[in-house]
């Protein structure tokens, strides 16, 4: 397992696809610098209220896009040069190969969210935010999102693993992440729509009101972890018994 | 007897109704270079792909190195090298890189990578990213890929796909200096009998999914031998006249055939004919085409049943 998450960690890194974990970080950063929450009323929440505002960008559009590009792209490079011919033909178990890739875009993913708070510490620090950070709410925020992208993940990995093509997944990521902005905004669709899931788990209490954001945090969890188990365990299944 | 290095018995596999791979035998011998010989669309890729664990069986089972590939499958792997239909690749990557991400998968010392890379003569172009190679250069990645884990067994399907008249002789000589210098064993598909007559030691002919035809590539040189074609002027007369001087011949279209014949046969017949004042246009030996071969192998086959 180790020897293969080596070889997909190699495989990428060589490419220069990563780089995208860069994009929305740094998008986020100048939309945090030029909000001006210089009014009394935000008074002491700053790191909070930038949080959210750079949130709603990086969520509801990059998370879901990024995790579909990801997805596809680490099947992409198999796809296109007869890889899974290869690969599948190494003394490795499948199921090993596909977590690998999983783990590899979870990464990705992770760290784009590290660079995200990196952003907002730069923020905080230029525009002399308090000292003390509210690590608890930060934390929570970009776990969250974190955690929120795995069930969209395990969907696109499914998709891209079956799919040939590069840019069908991809398509079919855009499309779904285009009706975001109103979904976010359905007590009743959000919490089951993967694409809006990143940004309900990922945004900060705070005065701006989302529909979806009343839902319970146990119901989102459950939701988000059944919604991965599932797809998980379907593309798993499927990339087990697929004949190449 | 010596040791079955692949063994398959009644390995099926069906797409939808038809059967492409029909209850075949195969019986591969340690040391041997196998030639998995079959005209396009008789199941050899289909058939490798089983080997491979690419593809499940319908029906029939495999066992390689003695040990079966439903149970033992990784073990079994790690003892196998291929190369299937196309080479496999990463085009963003180079030669080297291509190598290094497979090794690490087989855990073998960063020096066999050169060591396959000279053995297919790529090192000068190691450091190339591999989309701007031809298709001969990843052809010899390919190989050099499949080298890479120091396998015991080697499958190489159709390996001089789109080679050039030198790289398959280099290819060629590869593969026969193999389970000479390494005593590894090699399973080899081809749709040309030339080919397979230049390298094989045993031979497994395979059709619409059956293999019909499983033995040493002497056995198939006997099947395979040639008969003499004789152009004379008045075809007719001459073969009565040969046959009243008790030489049987085949007379089809127009031409005379001798089935078999020694050298001496042969002489002894035109011999009769000039005495017999006539006139021999041409005397040329007719080798056998591989389909001529499939076909007497299959009518065999049917004659039997
Ligand atoms: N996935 C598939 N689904 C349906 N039919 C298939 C599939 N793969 C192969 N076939 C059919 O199986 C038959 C055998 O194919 P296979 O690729 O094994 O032939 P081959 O002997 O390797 O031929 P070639 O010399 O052209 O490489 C063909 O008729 C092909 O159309
Ligand atoms: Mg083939």
């Amino acid at each position: 397992m180790a020897a293969l998450f080596k070889s997909e960690f190699y495989k990428l890194r060589k490419s220069s696809i990563w780089l995208l974990i860069f994009v929305s970080p740094l998008l986020s950063f100048f939309i945090g610098l030029l909000e001006s929450n210089e009014v009394p009323q935000y008074e002491g929440v700053q790191w909070v209220t930038s949080l959210g505002m750079m949130t709603i960008g990086h969520a509801i559009l990059f998370l879901p896009l990024l995790t579909g590009v990801f997805a596809s792209f680490v099947c992409r490079y198999e796809h296109a040069g007869g890889g899974w011919k290869q690969l599948l033909t190494m003394p490795v178990h499948r199921g090993n190969i596909y977590i690998a890739k999983m783990l590899l875009v979870a990464l990705l993913i992770g760290l784009t969210q590290l660079l995200f708070v990196v952003a907002l510490l730069v923020i905080g620090w230029i525009k002399g935010f308090p000292g003390d950070i509210p690590w608890d709410v930060i934390g929570s925020s970009i776990a969250g999102g974190w955690l929120a992208c795995m069930p969209l993940l395990a969907l696109q990995l499914f998709v891209s693993v079956a799919w040939s093509s590069f840019a069908a997944p991809l398509a079919i990521n855009v499309i779904f992440t285009i009706p975001n902005i109103l979904i976010i905004n359905s007590e009743r669709f959000g919490p089951y729509y993967p694409w809006a899931q990143p940004f309900l788990l990922m945004m900060p209490d705070s005065s701006e009101s989302f529909g979806a954001l009343n839902t319970s945090a146990t119901t989102l969890f459950i939701v988000i972890i059944g919604g991965f188990v599932v797809f998980f365990l379907a593309g798993l299944f499927y990339f087990k018994r697929k004949e190449i | 007897m010596s040791e079955l290095i692949i063994e398959t018995k009644n390995l099926t596999k069906k797409f939808g109704a038809t059967r492409v791979v029909n209850h075949v035998d195969m019986q591969v011998k340690k040391g041997e270079i196998y030639g998995f010989l079959g005209p396009n669309g008789a199941g050899k890729t289909t058939t490798i792909r089983m080997l491979l664990g690419l593809a499940r069986p319908s029906k029939g089972s495999i066992h390689m190195f003695g040990k079966d590939i439903r149970k033992e499958k990784l073990a079994i792997l790690r003892k196998v090298g291929s190369l299937v239909e196309y080479p496999s690749y990463y085009g963003h990557l180079t030669a080297r890189e291509n190598l290094e991400a497979v090794r690490v998968l087989l855990d073998v010392p960063k020096s066999r990578i050169d060591e396959v890379l000279s053995i297919v003569r790529l090192t000068k172009d190691a450091k190339r990213p591999v989309k701007g190679f031809s298709l001969g250069m990843k052809q010899r990645l390919g190989i050099a890929t499949a080298l890479l884990g120091n396998p015991e067994l080697l499958i190489l399907d159709e390996p001089t796909n789109g080679l050039d008249p030198s790289g398959i002789l280099e290819m060629r000589e590869l593969i026969k200096s193999m389970p000479k210098e390494h005593g590894i064993t090699i399973v080899v598909s081809s749709h040309l009998l030339s080919e397979i007559d230049q390298m094989a030691t045993q031979v497994g002919i395979i059709t619409k999914g059956r293999i019909i035809f499983q033995d040493s590539i002497h056995k198939l040189r006997e099947q395979a031998s040639s008969s003499i074609k004789l152009t004379v002027n008045d075809v007719e007369a001459a073969w009565k006249t040969l046959l009243s001087n008790g030489f049987t011949t085949d007379l089809v279209q127009n031409n005379i055939y001798i089935d078999n014949g020694t050298d001496d046969h042969v002489a002894a017949i035109v011999k009769s004919l000039v005495e017999h004042d006539f006139s021999i246009y041409r005397v040329e030996e007719q080798k056998k085409s591989l389909e001529e071969i499939f076909l007497e192998l299959t009518g065999k086959e049917g004659g039997l049943l």
